[in-house]
C-alpha cells in the first residue's frame, strides 16, 4: 500500500484539525500519522499528514483537502525533497 | 457584493452590526425563528429593511432559503437560535450541500464563556455541520461580524455554490463593537478557478470534432452558472444529442429536437442509451452520480470523457476524465464554442447516423403510462395536465419519491430555474417550504409544489406561514396513500410485502380540511374528468395558498427503471420488460 507524505499549510484557526480529520474520516481515507506545528507566520500552521492511499487516487485526496477553505497549500514530500504534489493520473491543465 | 451606504466606523452592538452586514450583503429576505441565543439579533431585525418571514419550523426556513436561492440564483438566508433551532437546520444544510445551493445560515450560540459546558440549548453546530457546509464559522468577537458575513456570502455564492453557516455567540451579539464592512475579501485558501485552461479547451474541441457518437451530459452546474444560452449554442453547433440530469431539467428546452430527456435510474431509454453507447461524454457541470451511472464499471464503457466542472475534486472522483476542464461552465462554453468551430472546420466526424439512431430510439420508447382500467386517477396524467395547463413559465417544486420522478418526466421544462427538487440528498418534505421560498423569490410567477402524501405530512406546517404572509403557493398532493417509491421497491424486490408503507392518507388526514385549517383553500379530485377543472380552479385563486388532494391510483409505478446497483444496459421499460435491442442499430 502506497503511503504518501503531505505537507499542508493551514490557517491557524480553531477547528482546522477537526476539519481535516473529519474529511479523511468521511471520505474513508486512511491517516497513518498526523502532526501539527507552528510556522514562522503565527497565522499559519503546518500539518504533516501521512496518508495510505487505497482505493482512492492521491490526486483525489489532495483535491478534496484543497476544498477546505482553511487549507492554503498542499505539497507532497518526496524522498526528502519537497516537490509539487501532482502525482497525476489525470492530464494536468493547471494554469 | 451589494454596495449600500454603510455606517463604517459607527459604534453599535454586535446584533446591529450583524443586521447591517446582512443588508450590506444585499439580503432582502430571510426565513427564521427567534429564540434565546439569537434574540439580540431580532431586535434590530425589527427595524431592518430586510423582510423576515417567521416560519413554523427551522427546517422550513432552511428549505425556503434553498427554494429562494434556486429561483433567484442569489444566496438564500435562514436564521435560527442555538441548540435545537440550529440542529433543525441540519437537514436543509445537508440538502443544500448535495445540490450546490448558495445559502447562508445564521445561528445564535450560547454565550462564549458557556460554550463547552453543556449549557441550556447548547449544540456544537459548527462541529455538527462541518461535513456538509462549504464552510462554517463560530464568531465570539463582535468585531469579526462584518468580515465573517462578507466572507460567508462570498464563499456561498462563488466557485461551486454551497451552504455556509455562521454561528454567533450571544455575548458577541450583545457587546459593543465598531462596524466595519470590509472593502475586499482575502481568503488565502479559497480562490476558485473561473476561467478554463485554453490548452484543455483546444484538446476538448479536437476530441469533440473527431468523435462519431458524442453526447452532452448536462448537470445542474449549467443552471447554477446561468449557462443555458451557451449550452443551446454549443449543442446546435455540434448537433449532438443532449441529456439533462435531474438537477439540470430546464437547462435545455424539453421541446428541442436534440433533447433525449433525463438519464439515470428513471431516465428515458434514449437518454440512458445515449450515454451508454456514446464514444464521447461532453460532461458539463455534472458529477457522475450513482443514480445517473448505474453500476459504474459498466457505465459508458466505450466513451472518452470531457469533464467540465468548477470543482476540481469532481474530476476523476467517480470516472476518469480524458480531458478535465476546471472552470465556470459558462466561461468554459464561451471559449469552447469558437474553439469547436475552428476544430469542426478542420475535421468534422460524421455524427448523423448516431443522431438518427438516438432519434429512432426516442421515437420508439417515449415516456408513457397506463391508464387505470377501473376509472381511477393516474398520477402521471395529473402531472401531465398540470404541465400542459400551467405552461412553461410555471415553477414546479417536488418532494422526493415517485411523484418527484413523474414531475421530472411529465412536466415539460423549457427554461432554467423552473424545476426545484432535492436531487442529491433526497429530502422528503422539501417541496412545501421550497415552494414557499420560490414564491417569495419570484412573487409574480405561479409556483406549484408537486408533493407526495408522505412528504406533505413532513413539512406542511409552512402553509400557515404562506397563508399569513401572502405567499400564495399551490400544492398538488399526489395522494396514493403510500410511501410510493418504497412501495414500488417492495413490489419489485421484496415480493410485494408492504412493510410499513401504507399511510392510509385517503382516510386520515383529510387534506382539504387540513388545508382550510391552515388558512388555505382545500380542493380534492379523484376522477380523471375533473382534473382540468380542478387545476383551473386552483389557478384562479391567487390571494391564498391552494392545496389540491389528487387521490390517485395506488399501484402506478415509475418507468423506465435501472435497478439500484445494476448496469444501465439492463434498463427496464416496464416490469420484466427490456427494450427490444435487436431491432436497434447503435
Amino acid at each position: 500500500m502506497a503511503i504518501h507524505k503531505l505537507e499542508v499549510l493551514v490557517e491557524n484557526e480553531p477547528g482546522v484539525l477537526a476539519r481535516v480529520a473529519g474529511l479523511f474520516a468521511r471520505r474513508t481515507y486512511n491517516i497513518d500519522s498526523l502532526t501539527v506545528g507552528p510556522t514562522e507566520n503565527a497565522k499559519i500552521s503546518k500539518m504533516i499528514i501521512e496518508v495510505s492511499v487505497e482505493g482512492h487516487s492521491l490526486e483525489q485526496v489532495i483535491a478534496q483537502l484543497d476544498k477546505l477553505i482553511n487549507v492554503i497549500r498542499i505539497e507532497e514530500v518526496l524522498e526528502g525533497a519537497i516537490s509539487n504534489a501532482k502525482q497525476d493520473t489525470q492530464p494536468d491543465y493547471q494554469n | 457584493m451589494a454596495h449600500v451606504p454603510t455606517a463604517n466606523g459607527a459604534t453599535m452592538n454586535g446584533a446591529t452590526s450583524l443586521v447591517k452586514s446582512l443588508e450590506a450583503a444585499g439580503v432582502d429576505v430571510m426565513f427564521g425563528i427567534p429564540g434565546g441565543a439569537i434574540l439580540p439579533a431580532y431586535d434590530p431585525i425589527f427595524d431592518s429593511t430586510i423582510r423576515h418571514i417567521l416560519v413554523r419550523h427551522e427546517q422550513g426556513a432552511g428549505h425556503a432559503a434553498t427554494g429562494y436561492a434556486q429561483v433567484t440564483g442569489r444566496a438564500g438566508v435562514c436564521i435560527a437560535t442555538s441548540g435545537p433551532g440550529a440542529t433543525n437546520l441540519v437537514t436543509p444544510l445537508a440538502d443544500a450541500a448535495m445540490d450546490s445551493v448558495p445559502m447562508v445560515a445564521i445561528t445564535g450560540q450560547v454565550p462564549s464563556l458557556a460554550i463547552g459546558t453543556d449549557a441550556f440549548q447548547e449544540a456544537d453546530i459548527r462541529g455538527i455541520t462541518m461535513p456538509f457546509t462549504k464552510h462554517n464559522f463560530l464568531v465570539t468577537n463582535p468585531d469579526d461580524i462584518p468580515r465573517v458575513i462578507a466572507e460567508a456570502f462570498h464563499i456561498a455564492t462563488t466557485g461551486r455554490p454551497g451552504p455556509v453557516l455562521v454561528d454567533i455567540a450571544k455575548d458577541a451579539l450583545q457587546k459593543e463593537t465598531t462596524y466595519n464592512w470590509p472593502a475586499s475579501i482575502e481568503l488565502a485558501g479559497y480562490k476558485p478557478q473561473v476561467m478554463p485552461n485554453q490548452g484543455a479547451i483546444n484538446d476538448a474541441a479536437a476530441l469533440i470534432a473527431s468523435s462519431h457518437k458524442p453526447v452532452f451530459y448536462v448537470g445542474g452546474g449549467v443552471i447554477k452558472a446561468n449557462a443555458s444560452r451557451e449550452l443551446l449554442e454549443l449543442a446546435e453547433l455540434l448537433g449532438a444529442p443532449v441529456v439533462t440530469t435531474l438537477m439540470a431539467r430546464g437547462a435545455f428546452p424539453d421541446s428541442h429536437p436534440l433533447h433525449m430527456g433525463m438519464p439515470g435510474m428513471h431516465g428515458t431509454v434514449a437518454a440512458v442509451t445515449a450515454l451508454q453507447k456514446a464514444d464521447l461524454l461532453i460532461t458539463l457541470g455534472a458529477r457522475f452520480d450513482d443514480r445517473v451511472t448505474g453500476k459504474l464499471s459498466t457505465f459508458a464503457v466505450n466513451a472518452k470523457v470531457i469533464h467540465a466542472d468548477i470543482d476540481a475534486a469532481e474530476i476523476g472522483k467517480n470516472r476518469y476524465a480524458d480531458v478535465p476542464v476546471i472552470g465556470d461552465v459558462r466561461e468554459t462554453m464561451k471559449v469552447l464554442i469558437p474553439a469547436l468551430k475552428a476544430a469542426l472546420a478542420k475535421n468534422a466526424a460524421d455524427i448523423t447516423p448516431w443522431l438518427q439512431s438516438m432519434n429512432k430510439l426516442r421515437a420508439t420508447y417515449p415516456l408513457g403510462y397506463d391508464i387505470p382500467t377501473d376509472g381511477s386517477l393516474s398520477p402521471q396524467f395529473v402531472i401531465e395536465r398540470l404541465s400542459q395547463i400551467c405552461g412553461p413559465d410555471t415553477i414546479f417544486a417536488a418532494g422526493v419519491g415517485q411523484h418527484q420522478m413523474w414531475a421530472s418526466q411529465f412536466v415539460k421544462y423549457e427554461k432554467p430555474r423552473t424545476w426545484l427538487n432535492s436531487g442529491g440528498a433526497g429530502t422528503m418534505g422539501y417541496a412545501v417550504p421550497a415552494a414557499m421560498g420560490a414564491k417569495v423569490g419570484a412573487p409574480d410567477t405561479t409556483v406549484w409544489a408537486i408533493d407526495g402524501d408522505g412528504c406533505f405530512q413532513m413539512t406542511n406546517q409552512e402553509l400557515v406561514t404562506c397563508a399569513l404572509n401572502n405567499i400564495p403557493v399551490k400544492i398538488a398532493i399526489i395522494n396514493n396513500e403510500s410511501l410510493g417509491m418504497v412501495r414500488q421497491w417492495q413490489t419489485l424486490f421484496y415480493d410485494s410485502r408492504y412493510s410499513n408503507t401504507s399511510l392510509e392518507s385517503k382516510r386520515v388526514p383529510n387534506f382539504p380540511l387540513l388545508a382550510e385549517a391552515m388558512g388555505c383553500v382545500g380542493l380534492a379530485c379523484d376522477r380523471p374528468e375533473d382534473v382540468d377543472a380542478t387545476i383551473e380552479k386552483a389557478m384562479s385563486i391567487n390571494d391564498q395558498p391552494v392545496v389540491v388532494d389528487f387521490r390517485v391510483h395506488r399501484d402506478a409505478m415509475v418507468w423506465p427503471m435501472v435497478a439500484a446497483g445494476t448496469s444501465n444496459d439492463d434498463i427496464m421499460i416496464a416490469r420484466a420488460t427490456a427494450p427490444d435491442w435487436d431491432s436497434q442499430e447503435l
